[in-house]
């Protein structure tokens, strides 16, 4: 039996070829969609995962460090480790700011500061691409290659100048921004030191400036056979601080600080795929009225309806296919060109298939609709 | 009866409702009887196509009755719920322009109706090719009719019409889009198939130099069909 779709595609291949790609674009920018909210939880996650503590010890009655702010006095991590169960601990500061590249541009970043001497070691050995970690105490700096920094670039920060030692790759933050790594007293300066007219007005307002050694966050590891739930209520009670483990920090970062943002490209993203499934129906619709002609002089002929309906119901299914495979392509060729992570992962591009197969034979419904309806006297012009 | 093809008893065809209906076909009466090449005639507007359509069991008829061949299909109401089925058997259909479907090539446009009731695939393709070769089209096979001249596209709607072996066939104008040379050619061709396959044709025609191959004229006049036998005179 002659295969109409077959026939049909054929006639008008480059015609049905440009119209399955734009389709597919627009499923491309479907599937970069959903990759921009799983790279943005797959991002929350890079920083805690990194650190990789099993407590976090934060100001009390705050979510921080990445929720709420928390301030902490540095000494406290020494109070933290003689804990029983704790095993390593060390003070961390997180802070967004801006540095300025050679041609004065912004280059928005989020500083980590540690200890380069201390127990944690928070750079991942598989994240540095070029170069090494902290050695020193002062003025060395280790950047995400996406800060567009190269490796031994000096970098004004207010009154210091830091070298560039390292290069990562993938470390962000958990809103996405790339992360430069500072040693702990550095970042200390950056975010905790006062002017020196602040300090002035300070001074004449009756006040003393504190140049005080604060940290954001003190975290810990903990010694085998102990666990957070045993070891926080001891930390709790007696320094007044909260303490969350690892798991809690993820629940914070994925419920109170990306939720809304989520919620928000995950919306998008449905409506995305809405208006994609009414613009593939309208085609198919488009595509059937074009021929409708044809399909009178078939059904006034003698055609059975089981064959013209299975020609728009194969097209209108080849057509959602072709334009998904165009759709993976355009989304796997753009999706690096983002500022920020767009994860494209394969679970999702099979579920947009179901969609798709769904969407395209509900979408050839409409032109099987119109199929049924032609009157085969149109044929004969009454 | 054995020799009627087509039996038109009393039909009536209404359009509108209250003030605006219109009764184009007024009780018309016909019979065609196999291997007759008759002609459908009236000025514009007189039902021709209207009365074509109903015979063709694509338009219901408001009152009457319609055999095809010994099968009467249409009493008070159409006496089948496939309709289509009956054009499909029974009837063939070529028309103004040749309404070829354009993306099948010329032998898939003859086989495509008779490939959808036989499984016998080789042999609807073989008997296609016969037809198209009668009608001399024999080297045109895998052509597409944008690739043919208005002529050989309408000879292959002549061969589709044929291919399934149809007992009448339905014409509606099928000259109106052709010089005259290529005109009396096509129905020449009609009228050669009417005589070698006993098949039935009503041609629609306004071209009175076309009813000298007619063995029949019917005439619509305000509304009733008239059956004329003398071609002469019809002739102006």
């Amino acid at each position: 039996m002659i295969n109409l779709a077959y026939k049909d595609i054929q006639h008008t291949l480059s015609k049905f070829v440009i119209t399955a790609m734009g389709v597919g674009m627009l499923l491309g920018i479907v599937l970069i969609m959903i990759g921009v909210y799983r790279g943005m939880v797959e991002d929350a996650k890079v920083l805690l995962n990194d650190v990789n503590a099993d407590i976090w010890v934060v100001q009390q009655y705050t979510l921080g460090p990445f929720a709420e702010s928390s301030r902490l006095y540095q000494d406290l991590q020494d109070s933290i480790k003689v804990i029983e169960g704790v095993d390593k601990a060390a003070a961390l500061t997180f802070q967004g700011m801006q540095l300025f590249d050679k041609q004065q541009n912004a280059v928005r970043v989020y500083t980590v500061g540690y200890d380069p001497l201390g127990d944690f070691q928070i750079i991942p050995e598989t994240a540095l691409i070029e170069g090494r970690v902290l050695r020193e105490s002062h003025y060395e700096m280790v950047v995400t290659d996406k800060t567009g920094f190269a490796l031994g670039e000096k970098i004004q920060v207010g009154r210091d100048i830091f070298t560039v030692v390292g290069i990562t790759k993938g470390t962000v933050s958990s809103g996405g921004d790339p992360i430069v790594y500072v040693s702990l007293k550095d970042a200390q300066v950056m975010q905790f030191s006062y002017s020196n007219p602040r300090i002035r007005n300070d001074r004449a307002r009756g006040l003393e400036s504190k140049d005080s050694q604060l940290v954001n966050v003190v975290v810990a590891t903990l010694k085998p056979g102990y666990s957070a739930n045993q070891v926080s209520p001891q930390i709790e009670r007696w320094k007044h601080l909260t303490v969350y483990s690892q798991a809690d920090q993820i629940q914070i970062l994925s419920k109170n600080v990306i939720e809304r943002s989520s919620k928000q490209i995950g919306l998008f993203t449905l409506i995305l795929v809405l208006v994609s499934s009414i613009i593939i129906g309208l085609i198919i619709y488009t595509m059937t009225l074009e021929k409708i002609k044809e399909i009178s002089i078939m059904k006034l002929i003698g055609i059975p309806n089981f064959l013209i309906t299975k020609m728009i119901i194969q097209e209108t299914i080849l057509l959602g296919l072709i334009a998904f495979v165009f759709g993976n392509l355009f989304a796997q060729l753009i999706h690096t060109n983002f500022p920020k992570r767009v994860l494209l992962e394969l679970p999702d591009s099979f579920i947009l298939l179901a969609v798709i197969i769904v969407t395209s034979f509900l979408s050839s419904l409409i032109g099987v609709y119109k199929v049924l309806k032609a009157d085969p006297a149109q044929a004969i012009g009454g | 009866m054995a020799d009627i093809s087509i039996k038109v008893e009393n039909l009536v065809k209404t359009f509108g409702e209250g003030e605006s209906r219109v009764e184009v076909i007024k009780g018309a009466s016909f019979e065609v009887n196999k291997g007759e090449l008759v002609a459908l005639i009236a000025p514009s507007g007189a039902g021709k196509s209207t009365l074509l359509m109903m015979i063709g069991c694509v338009l219901q008829p408001t009152s009457g009755k319609i055999w095809l061949g010994e099968e009467l299909v249409y009493d008070k109401t159409w006496q089948t719920k496939d309709a289509r089925k009956i054009r499909r058997e029974k009837l063939g259909f070529i028309f103004q322009a040749h309404y070829l479907i354009p993306f099948l090539n010329v032998l898939e446009n003859v086989a495509l109706l008779p490939l959808t009731s036989t499984e016998d695939e080789k042999a609807v393709r073989e008997r296609s090719k016969e037809i198209l070769r009668f009608l001399g089209l024999g080297d045109k096979f895998d052509a597409k009719p944008s690739e043919l001249s208005g002529g050989q596209n309408q000879r292959v709607a002549i061969a589709r019409a044929l291919a399934n072996q149809p007992e009448i066939i339905l014409a509606d104008e099928p000259t109106a889009a052709l010089d005259i040379e290529r005109a009396h050619s096509v129905v020449k061709m009609l009228k050669e198939v009417t005589q070698t396959q006993g098949v039935a044709i009503i041609m629609v025609t306004h071209d009175e130099r076309l009813l000298g191959y007619c063995d029949k004229i019917l005439k619509i006049v305000a509304g009733k069909v008239e059956t004329t036998h003398s071609v002469e005179s019809e002739i102006v």
